[in-house]
């Protein structure tokens, strides 16, 4: 090994060591702990195979809440992606005020999301002003509030999380359309191409990889879903989620080596779904 | 140039053992506390009481940590696994058996033994007939009642329902006043909560969770099926249904007559400037002022502690009469551990604080055990399919039942 690059090495040291300690390690650790029946605080356990793996399949309240993560995923990434790219293809035109709407929807992405919660979980309930809009439309709205029926609890979370996401997915695709060049629609439009034949074949195609980068950061994150379940509901009300199952099982029952598998299968789907949406962005026939 | 490096080498080491040993080099003992007083109305009376304890006790330092209820049990867990943990660490009552049964907490029984006679609530303290934690601050639930809301629904001014058809009938009239005005609040499917609203009327109408040996569970009985009725019609006929911060809410702006509630709205009536002319009273039973639920502050010495002595003083200092009286002074909590602040002029001088007196007596603590999570999970998880899915109550008391079982057969 050269000296060039032991110094190479001894540079990115401190990084290598945090990642192996801190990351790589708990990762390989809690893989091992998946296999076995570990309880907090239990200085002893056994090593039991695939039976959590197992005993997780056939749990009806894991089941339940992978089945409410679904419900999430599916729900939120194609709203918060198509208003996401709405935003900002309306926000990259020139007009008075533009600045103030993009900061306007930006905003919520840099507020924290206890304090978004908390505001959410008001207005949501009886006599906050979403629950009394749902009111007035004649939506009729449970009558204890949004948070606190099974039918519309978890929905409700989602719709906050769509509001909330949205203005920072609208900043990826504002910068993917600003990385297009302007020949390419001079070109189009000597060529005879209308506004919608410019967005379909100019546009969505050149944003495909910004496209790719939200929906998988997306789904990634929605199915890691929990803050919002802690503070509003703490899972109650249908709207329990994988991750808060997880939570739950090692912090609330001590049962470590339980919740570490049922980590490691939600690893397992984010992985294939992952590879899925990578697989599927790359088929031309998509656009 | 190499003697240079090594003079300073030996030096830097040397430093950095001192530093790392102040504590025995100076004599000092520094305890850490890990504490959930964390209202700025009693954080100063907190860190006085451990500055005196410190003033009588010279070469004691006490450090001390706050928890959030939020995430604050999570944080201990984390720390008596990683072998971590604070000296002094206070524990709600129902978190008590958990890491007493895992081994993590010092055994105080020998220290403490003759002195039980003085304190309120050792239940939860005990595992295996050893005590583990000492009771502190203690807490039960008691009927809070719109006193304005009475007269208007026509009954005396002094009228106090002690009974479950008083109380129906009590909420009924309050709730016929108006539209926007409930009988009877009624608790949401809040985690930690909503069992405990419950509870009072299954022990008062003499159900049981588990059977006296622990062999079997009991919860599906006659007598549960009773309470679970009474308080489903009570709750789907005049109830308004919602979180305990906003029944409270509801009750303090008179939209709600009756609710179940604790000290802290005492407080925070007395606190809050709250115009509002209400009562208190014993929760009703069947026939005669029933059960309430009661849990607590504990404070328990880790395994680990290097400072068991010292650490179990400064919970005897904590505990003492004078300091549970200035701490319920300062904080307005109804029900102290050690029976003489109990009888302090503080407690018998006050009509209200004198119903949590008494309904502390009549009160229960749940056969606590390692597996009470679970069951607490289970009781809440039968309630909200009782109380909002509509799910027929026998089965799901039954389910309930079978359920509780499993732990203990799966033990």
């Amino acid at each position: 090994m050269t000296a060039r690059r032991i110094i190479g090495l001894l540079f990115a040291s401190p990084w290598i060591i945090t990642f192996i300690i801190f990351w790589f390690f708990p990762l390989l650790y809690s893989l091992y702990l998946g296999f076995t029946d570990y309880r907090l605080m239990q200085p002893s356990y056994n090593w039991v195979g695939l039976n959590n793996f197992s005993a997780l399949l056939s749990d009806q309240s894991f089941l339940q809440s992978l089945k409410n993560t679904l419900i999430f995923v599916v729900g939120t990434i194609p709203v918060t992606t198509a208003t996401a790219l709405i935003l900002a293809l309306l926000v990259e035109k020139n007009f008075p005020g533009r600045t103030l709407f993009r900061s306007g929807f930006f905003m919520p992405s840099i507020t924290s999301m206890v304090v978004i919660a908390l505001v959410f979980t008001n207005l949501y309930s009886r006599g906050g002003y979403i629950y009394l809009l749902a009111k007035i439309l004649g939506l009729s709205p449970p009558e204890n509030g949004l948070l606190l029926s099974d039918s519309t609890a978890l929905y409700s979370i989602m719709a906050m999380d769509i509001w909330m996401s949205v203005g920072y997915y609208m900043l990826l695709f504002l910068a993917g359309l600003k990385s297009i060049p302007k020949e390419l629609y001079e070109a189009a439009e000597v060529a005879g191409a209308g506004t919608w034949r410019k967005f379909r074949s100019i546009t969505l195609p050149l944003l495909k990889p910004v496209a790719l980068f939200i929906v998988v950061i997306n789904t990634i994150k929605s199915f890691q879903v929990f803050v919002e379940i802690f503070v509003m509901t703490k899972g109650k009300y249908g709207t329990s989620t994988a991750v808060f199952f997880i939570y739950n099982t090692g912090l609330e029952y001590f049962e470590f080596g339980y919740a570490s598998a049922a980590a490691y299968i939600l690893f397992v789907i984010i992985a294939l779904i992952s590879l899925v949406q990578f697989r599927l962005f790359r088929q031309r026939s998509l656009w | 140039m190499k003697k240079y490096i090594t003079y300073t080498v030996i030096v830097l080491t040397a430093l950095m053992a001192l530093s790392c040993d102040g504590d025995r080099s100076s004599g000092e003992i520094t305890l850490e506390w890990w504490q959930f007083w964390t209202d700025p109305a009693i954080k100063p009376t907190i860190e006085k009481i451990a500055a005196d304890f410190e003033s009588a006790n010279p070469g004691i330092k006490v450090n001390i940590t706050d928890l959030t209820w939020a995430n604050g049990r999570e944080k201990i867990v984390l720390a008596f696994s990683s072998g971590t943990a604070p000296d002094i660490v206070e524990l709600g009552s129902d978190w008590v058996p958990q890491f007493s049964s895992a081994d993590q907490l010092a055994a105080i029984g020998k220290s403490v033994g003759a002195d039980t006679s003085q304190y309120f609530g050792w239940s939860p303290g005990i595992y295996e007939n050893e005590i583990y934690a000492f009771p502190w601050i203690l807490g039960t639930r008691v009927l809070y009642i719109n006193r304005s809301l009475l007269i208007q629904a026509g009954y005396d001014q002094n009228f106090v329902p002690f009974n479950w058809e008083q109380l129906t009938e009590c909420c009924y009239k309050i709730d016929s006043i108006g539209k926007d005005i409930h009988g009877f609040g009624s608790n949401a499917a809040e985690k930690h909560r909503l069992y405990k609203k419950f509870l009072p009327f299954f022990w008062s109408s003499g159900a049981k969770i588990l059977s006296d040996d622990g062999s079997f569970s009991t919860i599906a009985s006659d007598k549960a099926y009773e309470a679970l009725k009474f308080y489903k019609e009570l709750s789907d006929s005049v109830g308004l249904i919602d979180t305990q911060r906003r029944l409270e809410d509801a009750f303090l702006d008179g939209s709600v007559g009756v609710i179940i509630s604790g000290d802290w709205l005492l407080k925070r009536i007395c606190n809050g400037g709250h115009d509002i002319d209400f009562i208190t009273t014993i929760i009703p039973g069947p026939k005669y002022p029933g059960r309430s639920f009661v849990g607590g502050e504990y404070l328990a010495v880790s395994k680990q502690s290097q400072h068991k002595a010292e650490a179990l003083k400064f919970i005897r200092y904590l505990t003492n009469r004078e300091n549970q009286l200035l701490f319920c002074k300062e904080n307005f909590s109804a029900n102290p551990s050690h029976k003489k602040a109990a009888a302090d002029s503080f407690f018998t001088g006050d009509v209200n604080l004198q119903v949590f007196y008494k309904q502390l007596n009549l009160s229960r603590m749940p056969k606590i055990d390692e597996h009470w999570p679970e069951i607490e999970e289970i009781i809440e998880i039968t309630l909200e399919d009782v109380l909002f899915n509509d799910a027929p109550m026998a089965e799901a008391l039954y389910q309930a039942k079978l359920d509780i079982e499993k732990l203990y057969s799966a033990k």
